[in-house]
């Protein structure tokens, strides 16, 4: 228990609305986050990530369910909680658009009960990692949106708390500003141990950042494991050959009747075999074949699907 | 307490900050008030000059404009700093002060006391310069009735900052406000005694005994005091009452970010 940073437990929240009917925002999730870790939250549209990390900041008050940090239920002791995480929720709605990033920083931290000048040399550090030096003295809203962004995340480190929750920091960003900023939200967070919690649907962020994702669908999680174990599983066995020339009838024949899954397309003096292969017989036994005829293998490739293959596949099944 | 500090600093710096950036809305502000001042005293002059009262009339509208001034600011500090804040949404940010939010009200409260001397004081003197007649400022016997007269107007304030959080629309309820908050002042508690009960009308009536009949706060009638001083808390514990009820319904209702 002691290596958990938060801990989910039965959270569900139903939005109630007058004239409308109740929305299940949120069914019985229960998750554990470890600390140190890089956690992705990801899910389709309204699937319920904004208001999962709503009710962790205290924002949202759950229907039922428990939010724990160190043991303690935040909802029951909200000042503590709020002592041990920092965020930045969705859309650039973060910082005051009439203060200079320093003069942001600088309330963040005091928001925190952190003087200035404490703080200042990190500030200047954070100002400095972020790239805005030049703009240390403009105000907000003359900053580009990447800017903003950076400033919104720079904002929730000053508070220097253990836990950072950032819902969809990238959207919007081009694609340069993106990956300077999930390079920074990684390495900054991997430097100072802190434990984060990030929503997004960018799968590249995700894939390069989190140790681990929580997918949710309508409110439930469907999958909770690290990245790693979702490739393993949803490693291919598909290959693909090129053969330098066409092959004989017969040899077509023996493919499509030992590997009913096989695609043969030829093209020009070429031949592409798309297949499925589940055990290395199997491989030998196409090669076999191959060779049978003399035609010359130019490649093999396995091919790995993408994160974003994965995440579909998943939410897809879940349906 | 080192934290509580550096919070309230915070506080009224981001206050003094946002102030100034908006310096022009603040003199246009301080124009537009004196203007409209100017209107009541042209016209005032033009139907009243030749009544024995004129005078100190006058001194009494001086009076009742500054502080429906005061406390339509006191109310708005709450009402629609929230509002904008909700806005820009950096409301939630706030909410996630490890010092706690009801603090935080607080010390804007008090910032926002002291901040909207800025802004009153230079129409006040505008005022007086207009009409010629200075009235009279004994600090001391003033503080503690501003205080509590504005407590109720802090009340008003929390109740509208409230219904904002979970209704939104809360521009065109502001400015009946307003007006309401000109009935509350204007309200005869000489003649109708039990009016002091509104907020603000007890206060204003006492503050004028100070500045335009010249009373020190010793010479006024102690039951008085005592009324006003449980208004204000009447009316303030009220109104963070009814805010802390509108917040826990935006709060289940996931309404802070919205507006
Ligand atoms: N304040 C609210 N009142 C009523 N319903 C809400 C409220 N906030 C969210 N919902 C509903 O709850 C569901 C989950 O919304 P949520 O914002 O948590 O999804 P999300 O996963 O963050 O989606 P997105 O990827 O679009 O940001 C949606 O159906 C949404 O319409
Ligand atoms: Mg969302």
């Amino acid at each position: 228990m002691d290596n958990i940073a938060i801990k989910v437990n039965g959270l569900t929240k139903i939005y109630t609305q007058s004239n409308k009917p109740p929305v299940v925002a949120v069914d019985k999730i229960s998750f554990a986050i470890e600390k140190g870790k890089i956690v992705g939250l990801l899910g389709p549209n309204g699937a319920g990530k904004t208001t999962t990390i709503k009710c962790i900041c205290g924002l949202v008050i759950p229907t039922e369910g428990h939010i724990f940090m160190e043991e303690i239920d935040i909802n029951r002791n909200l000042r503590f909680g709020m002592s041990k995480i920092s965020a930045v929720l969705e859309g650039n709605r973060n910082v005051y658009w009439r203060l200079t990033p320093c003069e942001n920083l600088a309330f963040f931290a005091g928001l925190q009960g952190i003087s200035y000048r404490s703080v200042k040399p990190y500030t200047n550090k954070l100002i400095e990692l972020f790239k805005l030096q030049d703009k240390r003295n403009t105000q907000a809203r003359y900053l580009s949106r990447g800017m903003q962004q950076k400033l919104a995340v720079a904002c929730a480190f000053v508070k220097q708390t253990d836990i950072l929750l950032l819902d969809e920091p990238t959207v919007g960003l081009d694609v340069e500003s993106s990956y300077e900023l999930r390079e920074l939200i990684k390495n900054m967070a991997k430097e100072s141990g802190k434990t984060v919690l990030i929503s997004s649907h960018d799968m590249g962020v995700v894939e390069s950042i989190c140790d681990c994702v929580i997918i949710i669908n309508k409110g439930k999680i469907v999958t909770d494991d690290s990245i790693s174990n979702l490739f393993k599983l949803f490693s291919t066995s598909s290959y693909r050959f090129e053969v330098l020339d066409k092959l004989s009838t017969l040899q077509k024949e023996q493919i499509q009747s030992q590997f009913d899954l096989a695609k043969i397309v030829e093209k020009d003096s070429q031949t592409i075999i798309d297949t499925e292969l589940k055990t290395h017989d199997e491989l030998y036994n196409l090669i076999d074949i191959l060779k049978s005829n003399g035609s010359k293998i130019e490649s093999i490739t396995r091919k790995e699907p993408d994160f974003e293959e994965i995440f579909l596949k998943i939410v897809k099944n879940e349906k | 307490m080192k934290n509580n500090i550096t919070l309230f600093i915070t506080i009224i710096k981001r206050d003094w900050l946002e102030m100034i950036r908006y310096s022009f809305n603040m003199v246009s502000g301080i124009v537009t008030l004196y203007l409209l001042f100017l209107f009541i005293f042209l016209g005032y002059r033009a139907v009243g000059a030749q009544t024995a009262n004129f005078g100190n009339n006058l001194d009494s509208i001086v009076v009742g404009f500054m502080l429906w001034n005061f406390s339509t600011f006191a109310c708005s500090s709450l009402t629609w700093n929230l509002f904008e804040e909700a806005r820009i949404g950096t409301l939630e940010q706030l909410y996630m002060t490890s010092l706690g939010f009801d603090k935080l009200c607080m010390f804007r409260i008090v910032g926002d006391f002291f901040l909207n001397f800025i802004f009153i004081v230079p129409v006040l003197v505008l005022m007086m310069a207009t009409t010629g007649r200075w009235l009279h400022i004994d600090i001391l016997s003033l503080t503690p009735l501003f205080i509590f007269t504005l407590a109720s107007a802090y009340g008003i304030g929390f109740i509208c900052g409230g219904l904002g959080l979970v209704f939104k629309q809360i521009q065109s309820f502001f400015q009946i406000v307003q007006f309401v908050l000109l009935g509350f002042i204007a309200a005869p508690v000489n003649k109708i005694p039990v009016l002091k009960i509104l907020p603000l009308s007890l206060g204003t009536n006492l503050i004028k005994e100070v500045m335009v009949n010249k009373l020190s706060i010793t010479e006024l009638p102690i039951i008085d005091l005592i009324l006003l001083a449980l208004n204000g808390i009447f009316y303030f514990g009220i109104g963070f009452i009814v805010f802390k009820i509108c917040e826990a319904i935006a709060k289940k209702r996931g309404l802070l970010g919205h507006y």
